[in-house]
């Protein structure tokens, strides 16, 4: 029946499509605005907190939150944008930034913006840079990712390995991996040195091949860059990595390890965000973290953002704003940096005690640190697509189904497809 | 062949009115979808700006587009797997619980409980079974002496979640059957047993003619299921951030249409469903009026 609820709701959106566009009316008085995120139950109580410090300091505005899970949560949105009805904030995903707001759905908060000039001094540059498009922001980052390198203490220990430095190569990372690597008289891997989900480049291989001097896609997103010669060489390392080191399993494997091995303790290094630290913090082992390694080109992470836009069919837009101002602000991001999530994009509260004293015992600096040289995991039209072919196309290899070069020879024609469909 | 009385006078007022809400309902909802639906598989939509006229490319791209292309292979393997695979398993499971043995509707019970239970946790549970170097298949099997095996890895996870599939339809599927073995008059296996029959041509020559129909019925649900099948295979093989290794059709509506922004595209993928599924429906239509027994 699935097939019919499919075709169900594509026809009911068609003709709430057709239906209610009202102007937006001068906001005196009261009002209520709606805002609507992807979170989990502890996130949706800080924000709940926020939302209620931010009535105290506006009681003229009411903000009524609205939290789903992140696969339902873009369903619900772009079901409620087609209807003419989005909520009057909602949380975007940078990379997917440009696919909502090329299609006319998002406000434009330039005006505002510039009347507010001092607003944004104290935010990360490195995290506005998504949200800028040629004619201004149609949104702002709230908190941001960096992706560093975590390691298992206890397994570094028992093999008498040193643990990781800021000085770290790939080289280093690889040969550490081989030696925390264990198999057992059956022949059969207990402990990998190793692991990071390659479907995402958010997570490694992004990271290696800026890392290594090369690219990931052109800077007008033209043309898909994973099949340069010196991403090939990215590519080929941590292929012999999974297949002639076998220090990171491949990623049937990994499944089995519920889809995270580092968290399992079956894998004693991964590289991933912030956002892993709550779900780490309960694990049995000591980790901690170190910055991604180096490569030939030095070190590289990826920055990548969470932030909030305003519907363009807001009837609040002016409430919107002020909520949206109020997130960015000391008093809101304190109590995101205290959610432990992600890092606060308000330099002022990252670098404070609110988010370096974190009841997790770790160098948050590091996250912080890594900023000087990340990479701002690319934003366009047609990004989920694009990734997913790349992600999708690649997936045989780290199942060990496919041979690399080939794949990597069909997946980035087909890349290229995505990317000329979506100019 | 006509049942029961034919309504007469103010009846009829009263059968029309009430059927009304169901009449409405199925206008709009299933008619009016698969109208919209066939309209929209003509137009390039993304949900967000209005559709704009895209003639027959949605339909050049479910062949040319390997994203849309390798799913309609994967469906078509699957149900040509998966569809005789029910109807032989279940109606065999049918006949030898269809007798009166001690234990039976526990049996019974136990044939149909993956019917009654939540998709995704027997999926991941079949996970634990199914894996590579913690499985407990693999476990069994290296107790036999026999090498383990990558049940879930590219080369075997069609057949692996065809096993599934198979095992969480066998319920229903012996239901169905049961209730058309037990309408079978006991007196024909009398007769033919003093004829001197023996189980092999009993079956054969009573049970299989006489269930014939329950035989039809099911492989035609069988294959709908088919072209439906999705949660388990989902929770089987999925990769990473919502990615499959085994993408079946429907699989690929929903990732086309919410992830890709391609509504026509996926719109002609649900046409292309549909057309597979009628024209199985009609070929086998064909069949019955062969070969279906109806007594």
């Amino acid at each position: 029946m699935k097939t019919f609820v499919f075709v169900l709701v594509t026809a009911s959106l068609l003709l709430a499509a057709c239906g209610s566009s009202a102007a937006p009316a001068a906001s005196t008085g009261p009002v209520t605005i709606s805002m609507m995120m992807w979170g989990d139950p502890a996130e949706l109580e800080v924000w709940n907190q926020i939302v209620a410090d931010f009535h105290q300091a506006n009681p003229n505005i009411t903000v009524k939150v609205d939290v789903s899970d992140w696969d339902s949560y873009w369903t619900k949105l772009k079901t409620m944008l087609s209807a003419g009805t989005p909520p009057d904030v909602f949380a975007m995903d940078a990379p997917l930034y440009l696919d909502y707001q090329s299609r006319g759905v998002l406000l434009n908060l330039q005006p505002y913006l510039d009347k507010n000039p001092d607003m944004l001094k104290d935010v990360y540059p490195q995290t506005l840079e998504a949200y800028k498009t040629p004619d201004g922001m149609y949104g702002l980052p709230r908190d941001f990712q960096t992706i560093v390198l975590f390691y298992n203490k206890d397994m570094f220990d028992a093999a008498g390995v040193a643990h990781p430095t800021a000085n770290w190569t790939y080289d280093d990372l690889r040969s550490a991996a081989k030696s925390l690597t264990k198999v057992g008289a059956d022949g059969k891997t207990t402990q990998y040195g190793f692991y990071a989900d390659p479907w995402d480049m958010e997570l490694i291989w992004s990271e290696g091949i800026w890392a290594n001097g090369g690219d990931v896609i052109s800077t007008d997103h033209t043309k898909t860059l994973i099949g340069e010669p010196k991403a090939r060489e990215v590519w080929q390392f941590f292929h012999d990595m999974m297949f002639v080191d076998k220090s990171w399993p491949t990623s049937t494997v990994a499944q089995e390890y519920g889809g995270d091995p580092f968290l399992a303790g079956a894998a004693a290094m991964t590289t991933i965000g912030h956002w892993a630290i709550p779900g780490y913090s309960e694990a049995k082992f000591k980790w901690d973290i170190a910055p991604m390694p180096k490569g030939a080109s030095g070190p590289a992470t990826s920055v990548n953002s969470a932030g909030f836009v305003v519907g363009k069919a807001s009837k609040n837009p002016d409430a919107a704003f002020e909520f949206l101002k109020y997130v960015v602000s000391a008093p809101a991001q304190t109590r995101l940096a205290q959610l432990g999530f992600a890092v606060p994009v308000l330099k002022t509260v990252a670098e404070s005690d609110a988010f370096l004293k974190q009841k997790t015992p770790i160098t948050q600096q590091i996250f912080l640190d890594s900023l000087a040289f990340a990479h701002m995991k690319p934003v366009f039209k047609g990004y989920d697509e694009w990734s997913s072919t790349i992600g999708d196309g690649m997936a045989p290899i780290w199942t060990g189904a496919a041979e690399l070069n080939p794949t990597l020879d069909t997946v980035i024609p087909a890349a290229d497809e995505v990317l000329a469909k979506n100019k | 062949m006509e049942y029961g009385l034919k309504p007469l006078g103010r009846e009829k007022f009263w059968l029309w009115a009430l059927m009304t809400p169901t009449i409405i309902g199925l206008l709009f909802g299933a008619l009016g979808s698969i109208v919209a639906t066939l309209l929209l598989s003509f137009t390039k939509w993304d949900l967000l700006t209005p559709p704009t006229w895209a003639g027959t490319i949605n339909y050049i791209n479910l062949f040319k587009d390997q994203k849309q292309l390798v799913p309609l292979v994967n469906t078509l393997k699957f149900a040509a797997m998966y569809v005789p695979g029910v109807v032989i398993i279940s109606l065999l499971v049918a006949v030898m619980l269809n007798r009166n043995l001690r234990g039976v509707g526990i049996l019974r019970t136990g044939y149909f409980l993956p019917a009654v239970t939540s998709a995704v946790a027997t999926a991941l549970v079949w996970h634990m079974i199914y894996g590579r170097d913690t499985g407990i298949l693999n476990f069994l099997l290296e107790r036999l002496g026999l090498p383990a095996v990558c049940w879930l890895c590219d080369d075997n996870a069609m057949m692996s979640v065809v096993i599934v599939n198979i095992w969480g339809a066998i319920g229903e599927g012996m239901i169905i059957f049961l209730a058309g073995l037990t309408a079978i008059p006991r007196t024909y296996y009398e007769a033919a047993e003093i004829d001197g029959a023996n189980d092999i041509q009993q079956f054969f020559r009573i049970t299989i003619p006489l269930i014939t129909p329950s035989i039809f019925f099911q492989t035609l649900i069988a294959t709908i299921n088919a072209f439906q099948a999705y949660d388990y295979i989902y929770i089987l093989t999925r990769q990473g951030q919502g990615d499959s290794t085994v993408p079946v059709v429907v699989f690929s509506i929903y990732r086309n249409a919410w992830n890709f922004f391609n509504y026509g595209g996926a719109s002609a993928q649900a046409i292309e469903l549909t057309v597979f599924v009628a024209g199985l429906m009609a070929f086998y239509f064909w069949l019955e009026r062969r070969y279906v027994v109806y007594e």
